[in-house]
C-alpha cells in the first residue's frame, strides 16, 4: 500500500465491485489514486503516512439510497449506530478507527465519505439511485483530496 | 446496543432486550422473558436479511459454486469452499494428490488463525477484562491487541498465499487448486509462523489467566473426528453421546427447522435435541488428536473440563486451536513438495453428495444434487451458527436465573457476553432461507 504522490490525503476506497452498490466507492474514486482496500482493516489505517489525513470512502447503510454523507472520525466514534459501511463481517468502522487510534504513534484522523446504497446483491453495476448520485459522491470525495 | 426497561411489576416478569448484539458477526438480537424467576422465553433473534445463496447456485457448475459460496462469509470463506469442493469430489470420485490434501489443511489453518485471533482478542477478551469494546482494551493493553493483529496478519497471509487474496479466495477448484505455491513461496511464511506460534502459546497463557463466570451445563457436543489427525476436512460426525456417522450423512441425524423469530433456520437432532458445535466441541472430542504442542498447551491450562461444561471457556479452546493451527501449518510447510499438477482432472456425473468440514465456528454441512448436465439442481448449506442457535437459547435459559438479582443493565450485559462466547456468525446463518415465488393467481 503506497500513498499516491499527488494526494495530500490517505484515500481508502472500500467495497466490492461484484456486489452492486458496494462497488460505489471504487467507481467514484477512479483516477484519484485511492488505495482499494476491500474490507477496511485496522492495518489500512495504521499504514497511513504520519501527518496525512485519511479519507475513507464506502457505500453505507442507514441513509437514503443515493444520498452522500461526510462524517468526521469523531462523529463516527460518537455515533456507532449511525451511517456505516455495509459490512457485517468484521469490526465495525468505529472500532476499527478507535483501535487504530489507540495503537498508532501518529494521529489517526480524517473523514468518512459515504453514499447510501440499496442493492448489495451479486453482480456488477450500481442501482439507479446510486448511479445517479455518483457524480455528487465523487465531488464530495474530490473536495477532500 | 439498547437495553429495555423491566416490565412492571418487576417481581412478576422481567424482559431483557438487546436490540442489536455487538461484537458478533452480523445483525442479531436477544429477547429473554422471565416470570417469577424462571425463563419463559429465550429468543436469539436473527433479523439480518436472508441472502438466498442456496438458490443463487442452482444451475451453476461446481467450480462456479465454489467461488460463490466463498462469498457467504468474509471470515470463514475457506470453510465454505472446503465443504463444497469435498462434496463435489465425493460425488465425482475425484482422488486428490496427498500434497493437495496437505495444502487444503494449510488453507484451513490460515482461516482458523485469523478467525480465532479476531474473536479471542478483539471480540471476546473485552468481556473478560471489563471493557465495552476493543477500543478501550487497546488503550490499556496495547500489546494484547497488537498480538491479535500480528496473528491475524499471519493467518491472512496464509490464506492469501494459497487463495490469491485473504478474503473470498479464488483458487480452490474441484480436484485441487488453480495454482499451487512453490516450496520457496511457502517457506517465506515460516518466520511469521514461528512468531505466530510463540504468540499462540502466549495467547494460551493469557486466556488461562482470565476469570470466567461460573456456569456449568452438560451439553451435547458434536464435531468431526478423524482417526489420525485433528479434524478439518475429513473423518466422521461424532458426538459425546455416541453418534458416529459418515460425513455425508448429516441429514440422518439432524434436521433444520424455521422458527418465527429468526431469519436463520435452526437445527436439532431428529429427536428435537439441541447440540453444540465449535472449538469447545472439537477440543473435547479430539483432545488426543491435537498437535503435541497444542496438547501440551491444553494440559497447561488445566481447563479441559471447563471447556466442556462452561461456554465462557470456549476462549481457551480457541487459544489451544491457535497453537494447533500454527504448529500444524509449520509442519505442513516443512514437509511440502510441490505436486506435479495443481489439480486432478475430473468429469461431472449426476447424483447427490454431502460433506462436512470444520469451520472455525464448527461443523459446516453442504449437500448438492447435480443434474445430467453437471449443474447444481439443489443445494443445502447448514452453517455452524444456525446449528448452534438452539443450544445458545437453551444455555441462556439455564444461565439467566443466575443474573436476575443484578441490575437490569448488568444482567443484560452478562447475557450478551454469554452469546459472544459462541462466536456466532449471523451473516453466515441467514443465507439459506428458502425463497418461494408462487404465481399471483394461486
Amino acid at each position: 500500500m503506497t500513498a499516491h504522490p499527488t494526494n495530500p490525503v490517505w484515500l481508502l476506497a472500500c467495497g466490492n465491485a461484484d456486489r452492486r452498490d458496494d462497488g460505489a466507492a471504487l467507481a467514484a474514486t477512479q483516477g484519484l489514486g485511492a488505495t482499494q482496500c476491500g474490507q477496511l482493516e485496522i492495518d489500512h489505517l495504521l499504514a497511513a503516512p504520519a501527518g496525512v489525513p485519511i479519507v475513507i470512502c464506502d457505500a453505507t447503510v442507514g441513509v437514503t439510497p443515493g444520498s452522500v454523507v461526510t462524517l468526521t472520525f469523531d462523529e463516527l466514534l460518537n455515533n456507532p449506530r449511525g451511517p456505516a459501511p455495509h459490512s457485517s463481517h468484521a469490526l465495525p468502522i468505529d472500532q476499527v478507527i478507535g483501535v487504530a487510534r489507540a495503537l498508532s504513534a501518529n494521529p489517526i484522523d480524517g473523514l468518512f465519505v459515504g453514499i447510501g446504497g440499496v442493492d448489495f446483491g451479486f453482480g456488477r453495476g450500481l442501482s439507479p439511485a446510486v448511479e445517479a448520485a455518483l457524480p455528487d459522491f465523487r465531488a464530495a470525495i474530490e473536495s477532500q483530496v | 446496543m439498547t437495553h429495555g426497561m423491566p416490565h412492571a411489576p418487576e417481581a412478576v416478569e422481567r424482559q431483557f432486550d438487546v436490540g442489536q448484539l455487538t461484537r458478533v458477526e452480523g445483525e442479531g438480537s436477544l429477547t429473554l422473558r422471565v416470570r417469577d424467576g424462571a425463563v419463559v422465553e429465550a429468543h436469539l433473534g436473527i433479523f439480518e436479511a436472508p441472502r438466498y445463496f442456496e438458490r443463487l447456485i442452482v444451475g451453476r457448475e461446481p467450480d462456479e459454486v465454489i467461488d460463490i459460496v466463498a462469498r457467504i462469509c468474509g471470515i470463514c470463506p475457506v470453510a465454505y469452499q472446503m465443504s463444497a469442493v469435498h462434496a463435489f469430489e465425493a460425488l465425482f470420485g475425484v482422488q486428490i494428490d496427498p500434497q493437495i490434501r496437505a495444502l487444503r489443511r494449510l488453507f484451513y489453518c490460515g482461516e482458523w488463525i485469523e478467525s480465532h485471533a479476531l474473536h479471542i482478542y478483539l471480540l471476546h477478551a473485552p468481556d473478560f477484562l471489563g471493557y465495552p469494546s476493543a477500543i478501550e482494551l487497546a488503550r490499556d493493553h496495547r500489546a494484547v491487541v497488537e498480538r491479535a493483529l500480528t496473528m491475524k496478519r499471519t493467518g491472512n497471509a496464509l490464506v492469501a498465499k494459497l487463495g490469491a487474496r485473504p478474503i473470498h479466495p479464488l483458487t480452490v477448484r474441484v480436484g485441487g487448486f488453480s495454482r499451487v505455491p512453490t516450496r520457496d513461496e511457502l517457506l517465506a511464511l515460516r518466520p511469521a509462523l514461528d512468531e505466530a506460534l510463540a504468540t499462540a502459546q502466549a495467547t494460551v497463557d493469557f486466556v488461562t489467566g482470565l476469570t470466567a463466570p461460573e456456569f456449568v451445563r452438560e451439553p451435547r457436543l458434536v464435531s468431526l473426528r478423524h482417526p489420525d489427525e485433528y479434524p478439518m476436512n475429513e473423518g466422521r460426525i461424532v458426538s459425546n453421546d455416541g453418534l458416529d456417522i459418515p460425513l455425508g450423512s448429516w441429514r440422518e441425524a439432524f434436521a433444520e427447522d424455521q422458527v418465527a423469530w429468526s431469519n436463520a433456520l435452526q437445527a436439532r437432532t431428529h429427536a428435537g435435541e439441541v447440540y453444540l458445535l465449535g472449538p469447545s466441541s472439537r477440543v473435547t472430542l479430539n483432545a488426543a488428536r491435537l498437535h503435541p504442542l497444542a496438547a501440551e498447551a491444553l494440559a497447561r491450562t488445566g481447563l479441559a473440563e471447563q471447556i466442556r461444561v462452561n461456554p465462557y471457556w470456549s476462549i481457551a479452546a480457541r487459544a489451544v486451536e491457535l497453537v494447533h493451527a500454527t504448529a500444524e501449518a509449520i509442519d505442513i510447510i516443512d514437509a511440502y513438495q510441490r505436486p506435479d499438477r495443481a489439480f486432478t482432472p475430473w468429469q461431472p456425473r449426476a447424483g447427490s453428495a454431502g460433506w462436512a468440514t470444520e469451520a472455525p465456528r464448527g461443523l459446516l454441512f453442504h449437500h448438492y444434487e447435480i443434474d445430467e448436465r453437471g449443474l447444481v439442481a439443489h443445494a443445502q448449506i447448514v452453517p455452524p451458527t444456525s446449528q448452534n442457535q438452539a443450544a445458545i437459547e437453551a444455555d441462556l435459559t439455564t444461565f439467566a436465573p443466575s443474573v436476575l438479582a443484578l441490575p437490569q443493565a448488568e444482567a443484560t450485559l452478562r447475557l450478551e457476553q454469554l452469546i459472544r462466547s459462541y462466536d456466532p456468525c449471523i451473516s453466515c446463518a441467514t443465507h439459506f432461507l428458502d425463497l418461494r415465488i408462487e404465481p399471483a393467481d394461486r
